[in-house]
């Protein structure tokens, strides 16, 4: 068992108690709406992600995966329809959202680029707002998860892509989310890379949480799913 | 007890990047020198009714020079939040427990306290090699005021801030507000040389009040209004303008997350 697997053990998501409570889908996305300069991206869309599973969704490029991604990340607000993780809206309730949910942007943007690894991570974890005995034990977790170790003190300028995408990935499940949302995870991963992530993906589907995973179509991520999903005209529809 | 681990953990993130350009502290320490060499010889020159003497006059303006660096390092926070929108590290700070406006906040603290210690390394190389006069009898009250002038001075960066958000233009309008403001805050002369009704507009800023009081506690400059009117005026200019910079912040924000240009850079 890895030291990832056993930090595991003994920490308890914020939420938990609320998760207990709160029966069914860990997100809920209902009649979700959005359009950019009058031209509709999102009508209507419904989604729900259940605890312990993976939902894939594909499209073509620009029908709006990662406009939904940004909604249910409480990034962007869409323009009618509502959302909420284990019932609580991001609106309302913003703080207490965000330490339930974590989000993977698509691209290599979001790092620092003078900082190191562990400088990140440390960084990440205080904005968390994670306590210090905490941050320590998670911060070994997701340099262990990810195979970062060795590169802890070496800065993300001098790191190759696919090692960037793996701190973007350690970064994103650093706190231990409920609900991970995942926008082209497997960009610049090698196979041991892609490897490290199904693990940790299939890690926390096993604790609870639920995944997200949106990629173009063709890209479908080698995993058990339980949905598997296409984003047509503004709508999710069975792939 | 967590957000102060949080807005610490913002402060010594931008002491790390800070370190890792190392000539960068030795550019602005030698910015400084060459601006006091500069003004030294300009003050030789100086012969007005306010200064008895040159050194007078250089006294005047260390205190001025050493503000300039304090009003630019506000006007760094727009262009900070700009960075981070650049970076895509926005998003992440948007996305935290610990939220868009108290990062924003936490990262105005690196360029204001290190606009203070630039400050400090002004005044002492102003003392070491052109022989100002420090009043140490009232120079320890320089840094509670300092902090005050800091207070007063940070919601127009926010404010600033709150523009980037929005437009995603970081330098705005900062140049002309920081030439407009050295001018109105009596920096490099006495406002008192300036037309009457530029003398009333000046009274409507912090700036002035606040370099004011400082030469008054540094250098012993008579001061044109009471020290304790100009606590007061900076103490009200906090109090009312940080909570008001942080609303326009946060619905400046909030305005982005609605019409979805919060992504953009």
């Amino acid at each position: 068992m890895s030291a990832a697997t056993d930090t595991r053990q003994h920490r308890r998501a914020p939420a938990d108690e609320d998760s207990a409570r709160a029966p069914g889908a860990l997100l809920q996305l209902c009649a979700i709406t959005r359009s950019y300069a009058g031209r509709p991206v999102l009508s209507g869309l419904d989604l729900s992600l259940q605890a312990g599973t993976v939902t894939w969704v594909g499209g073509r490029n620009g029908a709006g995966k990662t406009t939904m991604l940004r909604i249910a990340a409480g990034l962007i607000e869409p323009h009618a329809g509502s959302l909420s993780a284990l019932g609580i809206d991001p609106r309302r309730h913003r703080a207490r959202y965000q330490r339930l949910v974590s989000f993977l942007p698509a691209g290599d943007r979001g790092l620092y680029a003078r900082l190191s690894v562990r400088r990140h991570l440390e960084f990440c974890a205080r904005i968390s707002m994670l306590d210090a005995a905490e941050s320590r034990e998670l911060i070994e977790a997701a340099l262990l998860t990810f195979e970062l170790s060795e590169l802890s003190e070496r800065r993300v300028d001098r790191m190759s892509m696919g090692q960037r995408q793996r701190l973007r990935l350690a970064i994103t499940m650093l706190s231990r989310p409920r609900l991970l949302l995942l926008d082209e995870p497997l960009t610049s991963l090698d196979a041991e890379g892609a490897g490290l992530l199904r693990a940790a993906v299939e890690r926390l589907c096993s604790d609870g949480g639920a995944v997200l995973w949106c990629s173009p179509t063709g890209e479908q991520p080698d995993l058990e799913l339980e949905q598997t999903l296409t984003l047509q005209e503004g709508v999710l529809v069975a792939a | 007890m967590s957000q102060i681990r949080a807005f610490n953990a913002v402060l010594r993130r931008d002491l790390t990047v800070y370190l890792t350009y190392r000539t960068r502290l030795v550019s602005q320490v030698l910015t400084s020198l060459f601006s006091l060499t500069l003004f030294y010889y300009v003050s030789r020159l100086v012969h007005l009714s306010g200064f008895a003497t040159p050194d007078s006059y250089f006294a005047f303006v260390v205190v001025g020079i050493a503000m300039v660096g304090v009003l630019y390092s506000c006007f760094q926070i727009p262009e900070l939040v700009r960075q981070e929108l650049l970076a895509g590290t926005f998003e992440r700070l948007l996305l935290s427990p610990f939220g868009a406006v108290r990062s924003i906040l936490a990262m105005s603290l690196f360029p204001l306290i290190f606009s203070f210690l630039i400050a400090a390394i002004t005044l002492a190389l102003a003392c070491v090699l052109f022989a100002l006069h420090l009043d140490w009898s009232t120079a320890p009250l320089s840094i509670p005021a300092m902090a005050l002038a800091l207070l007063a001075f940070l919601p127009f960066g926010l404010l600033f801030a709150a523009l980037t958000v929005l437009v995603k233009q970081g330098s705005v309008g900062t140049s002309w507000v920081i030439a407009l403001l050295s001018i109105l805050g009596g920096l490099y002369f006495p406002v008192a040389l300036l037309p009457h009704w530029l003398r009333d507009l000046a009274a409507l800023q912090p700036f002035g009040s606040a370099t004011g009081l400082l030469r008054h506690l540094l250098v012993g400059s008579p001061t044109s209004e009471p020290a304790l009117h100009a606590i007061l005026k900076l103490s009200l200019f906090a109090a009312i303008l940080v909570p008001l910079a942080l609303a326009a912040l946060s619905a400046a924000i909030r305005a982005g997350q609605r019409s979805g240009t919060i992504i953009e850079y």
